[in-house]
């Protein structure tokens, strides 16, 4: 849920990363923050384990400046995507106003992609929304291995959403190199403001 | 369950109102800072004798301690833990939940004892949930921030922003 403060006027508004493990979360954050001119972005905070594998969250806030008065915050996070951490997931997606859903476009990845979002469609619906109303935007994460499926594939198997009669909006990327990954925060920013 | 709400809007009396509730926290406590959370993990106040760089970060932080917390509950089939106490070798916070939407944190060292911080913090979070109660009636304010406008330059600093 965004929160808007008249008095200090201010909007702020929670986007976050979902997605099986390895998809490319964390890089996607490391790559906006990498980007984003210095007065626009805070640190990047990131719980990780040893092995830079997410234990519970990368943060990431954008302050966009004023627009019309208002000071407008995007706080970013990544949920951890092994299957081991679903009740982390939960913890992370509380309170989000829109989900960046990154795929992995690896062919022997295709079955965790669709319980990741079966999982995600789940734990938004728990929060008491209707996840075909609920801001979403897909990443095909990858898109530069050799073994990645065909889009028309991933489509078939990511796109639809039910009970929504419209495609979710989504992208190619190579979030290592930086391809796609502003389309799409640019895609999930612009959701999420035309909700509130 | 969650109401269907897609923004809070805290409006100008409310907030005076909690500045307010949090300045009297820390004075009557000896507190060092006390802050206002959303569950999603923003700042929507602060108050504290020093001014904190970090609230931002510690927002997040504390907001997700507790929503791994009601996950812990779940588990253990708890209803949920109200509060959380953190100890360090200098400071220590409390952290209070307002209804499921708001959690009270309040920083404080050893020159403050925790009974007083527990019973205190318990009146105030009372005073919360009435302000809580207040802003969720708020959504009629809505249209007046939120205008087609405001929307179109909202986007127009996205596009100029966000790119490589």
């Amino acid at each position: 849920m965004a929160l808007i403060n008249i008095a200090a006027r201010e909007i702020h508004c929670k986007i976050v990363y979902y997605g099986p493990g390895l998809s490319g979360k964390t890089t996607n954050l490391k790559y906006i923050h990498s980007q984003v001119p210095k007065e626009a972005k805070g640190e990047l905070l990131s719980i990780a384990t040893e092995t830079e594998r997410t234990l519970f969250f990368d943060f990431l806030p954008l302050d966009l400046g004023r627009v019309r008065g208002f000071q407008t915050r995007f706080h970013l996070y990544t949920v951890p995507g092994q299957v081991l951490y679903e009740r982390t997931r939960v913890a992370v997606l509380n309170g989000a106003d829109g989900v960046v859903f990154v795929a992995d476009s690896q062919r022997n990845k295709l079955e965790e992609n669709v319980r990741s979002l079966q999982e995600l469609a789940r734990n938004i619906t728990r929060q008491g929304k209707r996840f075909a109303d609920f801001p979403v935007v897909l990443q095909y994460n990858k898109r530069d291995l050799p073994n990645a499926l065909p889009v028309a594939v991933l489509d078939r198997y990511l796109r639809y959403r039910a009970g929504d009669g419209n495609l979710v909006e989504r992208f190619e990327a190579v979030a290592t190199t930086g391809k796609g990954v502003f389309d799409t925060l640019k895609a999930i920013s612009k959701l999420v403001i035309s909700k509130l | 369950m969650e109401s269907q709400l897609s923004s809070l809007i805290v409006s100008l009396e409310e907030k005076e109102a909690i500045d307010e509730c949090l300045r009297r926290l820390v004075e009557d406590t000896g507190a060092t800072h006390a802050m206002l959370l959303d569950k999603s993990g923003q700042v929507i106040a602060s108050y504290g004798q020093v001014e904190r760089q970090d609230t931002t970060a510690l927002g997040a932080l504390l907001a997700g301690t507790f929503a791994s917390s009601r996950e812990v509950a779940r588990l253990l089939r708890e209803r949920d833990f109200r509060v959380l106490f953190q100890q360090g070798v200098r400071e220590n916070i409390f952290t209070a939940l307002v209804e499921e939407q708001w959690m009270l944190a309040i920083v404080f060292d050893k020159g403050t004892h925790i009974g007083l911080v527990k019973v205190l913090t318990k009146k105030a979070t009372e005073e919360l949930e009435a302000i809580l109660e207040r802003v969720r009636q708020e959504g009629k304010l809505r249209d007046e921030v939120i205008s087609t406008s405001f929307r179109t330059s909202m986007e127009d600093t996205i596009d100029l922003l966000f790119r490589d």
